[in-house]
């Protein structure tokens, strides 16, 4: 078998809410260390996905394996040890509006019963992650879109899940903000090791995750580099949705010579 | 889908819900401080309406009633009758019709507006229980504070009907207390409570099921907030009825 190298793993998915098929066989894996970008137009089961893979919902068919696990037919109980190994981002940040940005992000240690000298380090660290430690005392709704998510990412990050889902973090921002959540994804992915499946169907963010890389120059600095000639990015990979179906798997430079003509349409009209 | 068989459906999945409260009602993490939190809002803060409606319907008991009376010549019993009404009826259903309003609605609101909002699954991903979390909590709170603003609506509605007696009918109040005393027996109080106790857990699980099983964003929401107050109201008065039936028959017998 080849679980063992698989952070995540669809096979042969299906669900359907009454008669409306949203995925219909679907498998694909996502690598240790990998991120797995998934596109498609709205509704064709994108946000499905991630919720299949944290155990919101259960598949009508097929199995869902999370870290060689294989989590279809986990009770809520049996998920919520899962749930510890993810971290989910999730499309507007759905923050707790009234809990403040540091009970927001202290949620999952307060639930694990941790005590407080432990919890503050810990929110003030990945608060000091996505650059926003001075929003600490403010409330969910004082927060701007982006840094709503960026909290959202750091409510994510607690426990230092190997496995993150993002649901579309960048839908609705401005490109300078979106490239700043696609900056974070890039250092989680490069510098942590994290596996992800990262849903959008922004273009921009493709070019960022497809072509980029972080790594810590000598001074202990962060700096962003573009894969060129002496390197190539393998550890970002693409699958496009329709209908219910992976229509592509493969690299970013694979999906921009395909024939197809949906992907073409998809890819010529973000532009 | 047939009116029916979504009726039935309904009925099932309220079901249940409550199983699923019931199941972990026993098992840690118990989330005390919640559930005191969420009494002080409901308890605490419906004292308000509670106050006002009970003066003011007492009052106006004793208003209506003290005529018919007089011209039996037994306007001395004003007092029991106004007594014997709030205990018995009045004031289990006007609280928790006032509740139901007041405290259903926000909570079928609040609970909507997580789940549109993904609040409930983020809730789910960060390893909390939202059933745990949210829906026991609030039930607890309404169990217990809905019989214990009953008995304040009770007594101050006992109050208005004295301030309407002794302002309007020229009755002495000592007549009036010594008549509303011979109505509150421990068989009558107990009736009386064990109707709010029952009505409290109605407007609870009816606020949370409509919120959680809000559909289609936030026009859902305010869909899922009516229709959890007449619910709630409905059943209220359906089941006072046969809970009437009851306590008449196993309590105040003669």
């Amino acid at each position: 078998m080849t679980n063992k190298f698989h952070a995540i793993e669809f096979k042969e998915v299906s669900l359907a809410f009454d008669d409306n098929v949203v995925l219909d066989r679907v498998s694909f894996a996502v690598r240790y260390g990998e991120s797995k970008v998934v596109m498609g137009g709205s509704g064709t089961g994108k946000s499905t996905l991630l919720r299949l893979a944290l155990g919101l919902i259960k598949p009508d068919s097929g199995s869902i394996l999370i870290d060689g696990e294989n989590i279809t037919d986990y009770t809520e109980e049996q998920m919520m040890e899962v749930r510890q190994k993810i971290g989910m981002v999730f499309q507007e940040g759905a923050l707790f509006d009234s809990l403040s940005v540091y009970d927001n992000v202290a949620y999952r240690l307060r639930e694990q019963h941790a005590r407080e000298s432990e919890i503050e380090p810990v929110v003030i660290r990945m608060l000091r992650f996505v650059d926003l430690e001075e929003a600490v005392d403010k409330m969910p709704n004082e927060l701007s879109g982006g840094m709503r998510r960026r909290v959202g990412i750091a409510r994510a990050l607690v426990g230092s899940p190997k496995i993150i889902l993002y649901d579309e973090p960048t839908a609705g921002l401005d490109p300078i903000t979106a490239r700043t959540i696609c900056e974070l994804a890039l250092k989680l992915r490069d510098l942590e090791e994290v596996s992800s499946i990262f849903v959008t169907h922004r273009l921009q963010d493709i070019e960022v995750l497809a072509s980029e890389y972080v790594v810590r120059d000598d001074f202990g600095n962060l700096v962003f580099e573009h894969e060129g000639d002496r390197m190539c990015l393998i550890n970002t990979k693409f699958i496009m949705l329709k209908d219910g179906n992976v229509i592509f798997s493969g690299s970013d430079k694979e999906m921009r010579d395909t024939r197809d003509p949906y992907i073409r349409k998809f890819i010529d009209n973000e532009r | 889908m047939n009116l029916i068989i979504r009726g039935i459906i309904q009925i099932q999945e309220i079901t249940l819900l409550i199983w699923r409260v019931l199941r972990g009602i026993f098992r840690p993490p118990f989330y005390l401080r919640e559930m005191i939190r969420q009494m002080d809002i409901m308890g605490f803060g419906s004292l308000t309406i509670i106050l006002l409606t009970a003066f003011f319907t007492g009052a106006v008991l004793a208003l209506n009633t003290g005529n018919t009376l007089q011209k039996f010549g037994v306007q001395s019993v004003s007092g029991q009758l106004v007594a014997t009404s709030l205990i018995r009826e009045l004031g289990p259903v006007l609280t928790c019709l006032m509740l139901a309003g007041r405290v259903g609605s926000g909570i079928a609101a609040e609970l909507g507006s997580m789940l549109v909002s993904e609040q409930i699954d983020a809730m789910r991903a960060l390893g909390a229980d939202p059933i745990k979390k949210l829906v026991t909590p609030r039930i607890v709170a309404l169990v217990t504070m809905a019989p214990a603003l009953t008995i304040v609506c009770d007594m101050v509605g006992v109050l208005g009907g004295l301030f309407a007696t002794i302002s309007f009918q020229g009755q002495s109040s000592s007549v009036y207390i010594s008549s509303a005393k011979v109505a509150v027996t421990y068989n009558e109080i107990l009736g009386g409570l064990i109707k709010p106790t029952v009505f409290g857990f109605i407007i609870a699980i009816i606020g949370c099921y409509r919120g959680l099983s809000t559909k289609g964003g936030t026009v859902g929401v305010g869909r899922s907030t009516t229709q959890s107050v007449v619910d709630a109201s409905i059943l209220i008065i359906a089941v006072d009825f046969l809970l009437s039936k009851l306590i008449i028959s196993l309590l105040l017998a003669p």
